[in-house]
């Protein structure tokens, strides 16, 4: 599984990310001069907040969204292991947002649907990776289950 | 996010682009697409560095992050960018004019007609001052008093572009009020030209247009070469040009003033490919001045092994010396390179350049128009825009405003731009241009061009040329079909000449679009409020469009006017 890796060293806050995220997957035009207008406001999948590090959606491999979602919008990917929001069915009940551990997911009231990052998965390559000017954002495999602390944990479907 | 696709439509430019990326050396295209994706805060005019608290942002996606540490929301971010743009190229205008008024007030060079010089350099120190310079007065007396009406009409010229530079330093204020001090900045860089116009004229005479040759064919490699880059004092190039010729050194210009009467410096090249020259290996030395040289000349001059000279140096000594030490140099430079591979391509286009105010009668002019033989008058300006390929957008839109009969004046390296493809060729005229137009320009003389250059930015041909038809047609220049088109900007001296343009009366088109698209309230008072104050708009254009539907809005704003 490819996973989004931050180097802080590197992130200088340049906000790049969330502003191209928000133009390529928020909004419809995908233009800057036409998207940086939109209304409702486009809403990016990346966060970037005073600690030099873009907090992207980890894709945890036991993930507290999927299992706190009551309907099934909350999915992974089974080919890819990628976390994503189906966003036909979301209640906007917002409780894959109270028990997300980085907050990343957000309630979006326009959009009656939670906002959550995708790793495009949809796309050759994530947008945010693309754009950042310091490569502090790398796409990097993560080997199937490897953790830290050497076992494997009963992955979330 | 755009990478380039075709990096230039001059042949003769093309031609170096595979050695260079064979040699691994960077050019201008090379370090673009190196810096893309470019800053969207930036570009959109949604950042702000004015001072140490930031830099700040507004950002378009992050509700805790809309306005600034000192509260600049978009809008004024935007016309902050505007207002900067301006100012920093008003100042481009005045720095030159004050490098030529000051040598001519040292008594460098012999003025032709000495009493008009003394006359204008003391114009130009009251305009630095609290004074207002003379040379406003040449406007219609209804233009000044609108101007007035407004509060754009500038007094004491550079005490109020400390003003207008302070907006940007805080206090409060609505966009529309900002862009009213914009324009009164780009006013002063207007009497600014204008002066250094009239003063070119006092100092060396009147110039004649003269059919010049374009484009790097020009270089040869049998004598010593010197290449003058940039804006400099006009006193130093004719001196460099003067010594020179007794010692058999050619002397050849990009991005500079051609005419040095009783001189003239051919355009090897315009602004896009400024680098290429160098890569002919048949240039020994450079000479730059300031503005529109790139800072990588210094660079890729290493590579084959040519020196370089900046003039704007803070010690420079007298100028007929400067001159002879930097002839010297470029001949010792030609032995030492004596084993440096030339490859010269033999591409050159002969064009006429230089035409002033006078040689174009404006009666004429104004007579075609009431007649309806030509549709308008277009003013085609800037230079080249690594955004947009080299020359392409500006010599499709000339291609497509010349059939349908639009009498077309060009100004600065747009006429570089345009002569490297024949478009000031008198030769290629009739080939070039509409029935109606054909006629016109065979009325104005035998060697009109289809594009009638009206000079470098060193001098308001332009200018002049809009006043004579105001005073022929006995209408404002407001009233006139008139549009002005910056196909590939890049310059704020642009920025600055479109500013002032509209505040003619004259519809702007500019590209690329201006660093104020993150503020729709700018644009729309860059358009609407533009035209309630001035008759006209700035039309900032964010949608691609290809050089028809660009010439088709020209052809709209117009039809309006008729």
């Amino acid at each position: 599984m490819k996973v989004i890796k931050v180097d802080p060293e590197k992130c200088t806050q340049c906000h790049t990310c969330d502003l191209w995220c928000g133009i390529e997957i928020g909004s419809e035009t995908k233009e800057l001069n036409d998207a940086i207008h939109d209304t409702p406001q486009p809403v990016p999948r990346v966060h970037v907040e005073g600690n030099n590090f873009p907090l992207h959606c980890r894709h945890c491999e036991v993930a507290p969204c999927i299992d706190a979602c009551p309907n099934g919008t909350m999915r992974r990917d089974p080919q890819t292991g990628l976390v994503y929001v189906y966003e036909p069915t979301c209640i906007a009940c917002w409780m894959c947002v109270m028990v997300c551990p980085f907050g990343i997911i957000a309630p979006s009231a326009s959009f009656h649907a939670a906002v959550k990052c995708d790793r495009c998965r949809n796309m050759d390559y994530p947008i945010c990776v693309d754009v950042c000017p310091t490569k502090a954002l790398v796409l990097e495999d993560r080997e199937e289950g490897a953790t830290w602390y050497g076992y494997a944990p009963k992955r979330s479907f | 996010m755009d990478f380039i696709h075709r990096k230039t439509a001059d042949l003769a430019v093309e031609h170096f682009l595979k050695e260079a990326s064979e040699k691994e050396i960077s050019l201008a295209w090379d370090r673009y697409e190196g810096s893309l994706p470019q800053c969207g805060f930036c570009e959109t005019g949604l950042n702000c560095r004015d001072c140490l608290q930031g830099p700040c942002i507004s950002h378009p996606f992050r509700d805790e992050n809309k306005v600034g540490i000192c509260g600049k929301n978009k809008d004024i971010l935007g016309a902050h960018s505007f207002v900067r743009l301006v100012v920093q190229g008003a100042m481009g205008y005045l720095d030159q004019l004050a490098g030529f008024a000051w040598d001519v007030e040292a008594g460098e060079g012999s003025p032709k007609r000495k009493k008009e010089a003394e006359k204008i350099v003391a114009d130009t120190k009251a305009m630095f001052g609290d004074g207002a310079s003379e040379v406003m007065g040449k406007f219609p007396k209804t233009l000044i008093s609108d101007w007035k009406a407004k509060g754009v009409y500038p007094k004491g010229l550079a005490g109020e572009l400390f003003k207008v530079s302070q907006k940007l330093d805080g206090g409060v204020g609505n966009v529309e009020d900002l862009l009213l001090w914009a324009f009164k900045g780009a006013l002063i860089g207007c009497a600014a030209q204008m002066l250094q116009g009239r003063l070119k004229a006092a100092v060396f005479g009147d110039t004649a247009p003269k059919e010049l040759e374009v484009n790097l064919g020009v270089l040869h490699k049998e004598t010593p070469i010197i290449l003058l880059y940039g804006h400099f004092s006009p006193l130093l190039k004719q001196k460099i040009v003067e010594v020179a010729r007794g010692e058999k050194v050619g002397v050849l210009g990009v991005c500079t003033d051609p005419f040095v009467p009783p001189f003239s410096v051919a355009p090897v090249t315009n602004y896009g490919s400024q680098e290429i020259p160098m890569m002919t290996g048949a240039v020994d030395l450079i000479v730059t001045g300031d503005q529109c040289v790139n800072p990588s000349l210094a660079e890729l001059a290493k590579i084959w092994k040519i020196e370089v000279v900046p003039t704007e140096v803070l010690m420079r000594g007298d100028l007929t010396s400067f001159a002879k030490e930097i002839v010297e140099r470029a001949k010792q430079a030609f032995e030492a390179r004596s084993e440096v591979s030339t490859d010269i391509p033999k591409v050159k286009e002969s064009a006429v350049m230089g035409f002033s105010a006078k040689d174009i009668d404006a009666n004429k002019v104004v007579k075609a128009l009431a007649g309806g033989k030509i549709k308008g008058v277009a003013l085609l300006a800037g230079c080249n825009n690594v955004k947009f390929t080299q020359d392409q957008e500006i010599t499709s839109l000339a291609r497509e405003l010349l059939k349908k009969d639009v009498f077309c004046i060009s100004e600065g390296c747009a006429s570089v731009s345009l002569a490297k493809f024949g478009f000031l060729n008198p030769k290629q005229r009739d080939a070039h241009c509409g029935k109606g137009l054909s006629g016109l320009l065979s009325s104005l003389g035998k060697s009109v061009p289809a594009v009638v250059d009206l000079g470098s930015c060193e001098n308001s041909g332009v200018t002049d040329f809009l006043l004579s038809m105001a005073s022929a047609g006995k209408k404002q220049i407001r009233d006139f079909p008139m549009v002005a088109c910056f196909p590939e900007a890049n310059r704020t001296k642009a920025v600055a000449r479109a500013a002032w343009t509209v505040a003619m009366g004259i519809p702007t088109y500019f590209w690329p679009f201006l660093p104020v698209t993150g503020s729709q309230r700018t644009v729309a008072a860059l358009s609407g409020f533009c035209e309630e104050n001035f008759g006209a708009r700035l039309h900032v254009v964010t949608q691609k469009m290809e050089y028809k539907e660009k010439a088709d809005l020209l052809m709209k704003s117009l039809e309006k006017k008729e």
